[in-house]
This record gives C-alpha cells, sequence and structure tokens, in this order.
C-alpha cells in the first residue's frame, strides 16, 4: 500500500514537527538515560576484559630476608616448583633487583644502597589468580622469608569500585528511561490530542483501526530510536576516549584496559538501539491504549 | 412474504439503557428499506441520536438486534466497524470539517484514509463537489465559507465514497430557513440516486412540506411511524398546507 506508507511518513512527520518541543525533550531523555545504560554496560564488560588481563599478570612475590641462608632459598624455590597451582616462578638474585632499584630511587636515594642490602625474591605466576593468597598464607610464615605480597588488594579494590559504578548508572539509567517513557507517553496523547478532530473524522468514515494507529506508533518509535541512536554514538565516543588512553605516557593508561573491542561495542551500540526502539514502541502503545478509543 | 424491496436496516426490538437510568431507546421494532427517504422527530433526549449512533455502531443495543446493509450489527466483530462504516455517510450539525483542509481536501481524506488510490481521489472529489455545488470553491478553506456551504461540503465528504445509507444528525439545524432548504434538496438528490437516508431533525417545516416517512421517538419509545407524515400528529390534524 504505496498510499498508506505516504501517509503514515507525512502524519508522523508532521506529528513531530507539530509537538517538537517534547518531540525533543522525549528524546534528550531517550539519549541520557540509555548512554548511561551504555556506560554501564560498557564498565562491566570492560571490567570483565580488565579482569582477565590483570589475572594474566598476577604475580605474587616471594621476598626472601637478605640474611636467608642458601638452604632456606633452596627449600623455598623447591616447594615453589612442586605446587602445582603455580604456573611458573623465576629467582631474581641480589644483582638483579640492585639494577631494579635503580632505575626505581632517585641517584640520592640509590647511593646509599649496597647490593648485598638488597633481599632477593621470587616471582610467581599462579595458574589463578585466586591462587595467589594460597602462595602467600603458605610461605608467609616460612624460615627465611620476609614477606609474600600479590597485588590481590587493588585488584579487588578495583572491581568493588566498577560494580558500585556500574550499579549506580544503571539505578540512574532506570529512573531516567521511565521518565523517559513518560515522556514519550506525553508526546503521543498530545499528537492525539491536537489531532482528535481527524481521528473522529477518521473514524466516522471507516478508517481502520490501524491505519489511525501507525502513525503515532511510529512517532515513539522514532523518538526512542533517535533517542538511543544519540545515546549510541556518545558510548561509542566514550570507548574511542578509552582507547586515546593506551599511550603509555598518559597517567590514566590503567583505563585503557578497561576498554572494549570493536564487536563488543558494536553489540552495546545494538542493545542501546534495541531498548530505545523498545521503549519507544511500548511507551506509544500504552498511550494510544489509553487515550485513541478506537 | 411479498418480494417487496430490499431492507437496509431492521430494529428488532431494540433498547438501549445508559448506566441505569431510563431507557434512552425503549423495544424499538422498525425496517427501513433500500432507497427509503426518513424523518426521525422527537424533542430532545427523546432517543434520535442514540437510534442513529446505534446505526453506526458508537454503540452497541443493550437488547435486541439491529440488522444493517445485511449485516447483523450484534455478530459484526470489532475489527469489522470500519468497514462497516463505509458504507454509512454521515452529516451533523456542527458540519465537522477539518479547519486547516482545503474544500477539496477535506473531501478527498474521507478517501484517502480507507486507502482509495489517488487516481479515484482526483476524479471522484471534483465530481461530488460539483453535485454539491461547489466546484468553484474547492480550494477554499472552511472559515472561508458559510454555513450552509460548509454543510455542502459535509455532504459531499459523507457522499464521496457512495454509501448505502446517509445519516443526517440535525443537519439543518445551525442553518437559517433559505439555506436549510438548499441542503435538504441536496439530501432529497441523494436519496433518489438510491441512497437510504435518515434524518434525524426539529424542522418541522420542513418535515411538513417533503411528506416523507416520519418516525417519532417520545422517550426512547417509538410512537408513531407515519408514511408521508407531517412533523406533529395534531398538525397533521389541522390540515396545514
Amino acid at each position: 500500500m504505496p498510499n498508506f506508507t505516504d501517509y503514515a511518513l507525512r502524519e508522523t512527520a508532521s506529528n513531530l514537527w507539530r509537538n517538537r518541543l517534547m518531540t525533543i525533550a522525549a528524546i534528550l531523555t531517550v539519549t541520557i538515560s540509555l548512554t548511561l545504560v551504555g556506560a554501564a554496560l560498557v564498565l562491566k564488560q570492560g571490567a570483565a576484559n580488565a579482569e582477565q588481563i590483570w589475572q594474566r599478570d598476577t604475580q605474587v612475590s616471594v621476598w626472601m630476608s637478605p640474611t636467608a641462608s642458601p638452604s632456606e632459598i633452596t627449600a623455598v624455590a623447591s616447594q615453589l616448583h612442586q605446587l602445582p597451582y603455580v604456573r611458573s616462578c623465576t629467582f631474581r638474585d641480589q644483582a638483579y633487583d640492585y639494577e631494579e632499584a635503580r632505575k626505581l630511587l632517585t641517584p640520592a636515594e640509590f647511593s646509599v644502597l649496597r647490593a648485598s642490602d638488597m633481599p632477593t625474591s621470587f616471582r610467581c605466576t599462579p595458574v589463578q589468580s585466586q591462587d595467589a593468597q594460597i602462595v602467600v598464607d603458605r610461605f608467609m610464615n616460612q624460615p627465611g622469608v620476609q614477606n609474600v605480597r600479590a597485588p590481590l588488594q587493588q585488584i579487588h579494590a578495583m572491581q568493588q569500585t566498577i560494580t558500585v559504578l556500574q550499579w549506580v548508572f544503571l539505578a540512574v539509567a532506570v529512573v531516567l528511561l521511565l521518565s523517559a517513557a513518560v515522556l514519550i507517553i506525553n508526546t503521543i496523547r498530545l499528537a492525539i490530542f491536537a489531532r482528535r478532530r481527524e481521528i473522529s473524522v477518521m473514524k466516522l468514515v471507516g478508517a481502520t483501526n490501524w491505519f489511525i494507529r501507525v502513525p503515532f506508533m511510529a512517532e515513539g518509535l522514532t523518538q526512542g530510536i533517535l533517542g538511543s541512536g544519540f545515546a549510541a554514538l556518545l558510548v561509542y565516543g566514550l570507548h574511542l576516549w578509552l582507547d586515546t588512553l593506551g599511550n603509555p605516557s598518559n597517567p590514566n593508561a590503567l583505563l585503557t584496559q578497561i576498554s572494549l573491542n570493536g564487536w563488543q561495542i558494536f553489540w552495546t551500540d545494538a542493545v542501546l538501539v534495541g531498548v530505545g526502539a523498545l521503549i519507544g514502541g511500548v511507551g506509544s502503545s500504552l498511550a494510544i491504549r489509553r487515550f485513541l478509543d478506537v | 412474504m411479498l418480494p417487496h424491496s430490499f431492507t437496509m436496516i431492521t430494529f428488532e426490538n431494540v433498547s438501549k439503557i445508559y448506566k441505569s437510568e431510563t431507557p434512552a431507546l425503549n423495544d424499538v421494532s422498525v425496517e427501513i428499506d433500500k432507497g427509503e427517504f426518513v424523518f426521525l422527530v422527537g424533542s430532545s433526549g427523546s432517543g434520535k441520536t442514540t437510534f442513529l449512533r446505534l446505526l453506526l455502531r458508537e454503540e452497541a443495543p443493550t437488547k435486541g438486534t439491529i440488522i444493517e446493509a445485511g449485516r447483523d450489527l450484534g455478530s459484526l466483530p470489532k475489527w469489522r466497524v470500519p468497514f462497516l462504516r463505509r458504507n454509512i455517510g454521515c452529516v451533523f450539525q456542527d458540519f465537522r470539517l477539518l479547519p486547516n483542509k482545503t474544500v477539496f481536501e477535506n473531501v478527498a481524506f474521507a478517501l484517502e484514509v480507507i486507502g482509495r488510490p489517488k487516481s479515484v481521489v482526483k476524479s471522484q472529489v471534483p465530481q461530488v463537489l460539483e453535485l454539491v455545488g461547489l466546484g468553484q470553491k474547492m480550494e477554499r478553506l472552511p472559515s472561508e465559507l458559510s454555513g450552509g456551504e460548509q454543510q455542502r461540503v459535509a455532504v459531499a465528504r459523507a457522499f464521496v465514497n457512495r454509501p448505502l445509507i446517509l445519516l443526517a444528525d440535525e443537519p439543518t439545524g445551525n442553518l437559517d430557513p433559505t439555506t436549510s432548504e438548499g441542503i435538504m434538496t441536496l439530501l432529497d438528490r441523494i436519496n433518489r440516486t438510491g441512497t437510504t437516508v435518515v434524518m434525524a431533525t426539529h424542522d418541522k417545516q420542513m418535515v411538513d412540506r417533503m411528506r416523507r416517512r416520519v418516525l417519532e421517538l417520545d422517550h426512547g419509545v417509538l410512537v408513531r411511524d407515519q408514511s408521508r407524515g407531517v412533523y406533529g400528529i395534531d398538525d397533521s390534524a389541522g390540515g396545514q398546507m
């Protein structure tokens, strides 16, 4: 029915234009709320990505005391090699750590150090990052061991922060999505009110219900899809921004670890547009049900 | 039964009761044949408008059966109602034109929204506007027309789809007598094309002059069904005209 398509497009466009202020408000609300949803999704997936990296890189450092006897060191080394949940271990002698210290300390600080002051250490990669804690517990009180360290607390704190942020974003987004739906319902209601004469004539001359409804449905859908389209662009912008942090000189370089790959960002945007269309569709259906008695 | 002409509208013991009040229509039974012209008279609140609303299927009767154009409205599913209405033209006291559309567009709208192709719109609309005498004013807006002319546009819109039935709810209620006469002539001409016309009216002079079938309602009860009738029975006894 080319006539009908033509008619529906014309009516939809003119409804949107007539109610342009309300339309803009509805689109903006959809955009903002879906951008937050998108940011929450990006954080969630990014956190998962980052966790993989962190898990791969989690190292347990077993620091031997400088006074440890060679037999104590050999005992620790052989035990570490026997443990099934330790993937690999390297031993760092005093000379290596002395070189490390040279890089990390200022010349003044470094000048007072001697190689013999340096502790030796084992740097171990556990099979799974959770196993790091077992290594820590096991060697903490071993003779000759000064200290055992794993960056578990930092990872934990990071994960917690991301989880909290994610829930805050989602909670705000849900509230905003609800208000977006209400705004869409209201714009459709206004459009129906503005067209009540036309609608009554249409009913009178025998226009079918769908013929009358479709332009209003299309109006709500357009608002939802436009709003979510903008949100998708903003989320893509966020993705690009996270990527630019990849430069190691950037102090926020750590954030690049939560950046997404192309497919992830594509699906995130697809979900956003889907949700936008859903909100527009459901909002306009509700408005039609409530205010358009055909 | 005699093979008399096809019955267009049948009311069988129809009652309509709105929310526990006295019935708007009370056990009305009547048959209207194809091509008839019927006046529906009675004081305000006598049930004339309810009668028309039932025919438009804007309301369903509380009791009884209505058969219209061969269809039993009681068993007509809701989604078929628009298709029923395509067989019924409607004219109202307040014209109900769209103020931001021209005369042509107002009439064309009735064809467009039921999905008629543009070619049909282009040929039918000027033809029907010619019929109602507005061939020269197709590009005017309703606000630029007199009341009588606006009602002519409404009649054109009701008739452009060649309905089987034309319902008119006090079409001359807002018009002066001379203009009313013009509208009446127009409805009469439409009736002569075979369209069944049911017209609710308060216009005594017109009913008396036309001498068509008269149905009189009083508090929802059909109190008179008279062919070649007049507005009030007493006047008829008085032998006017």
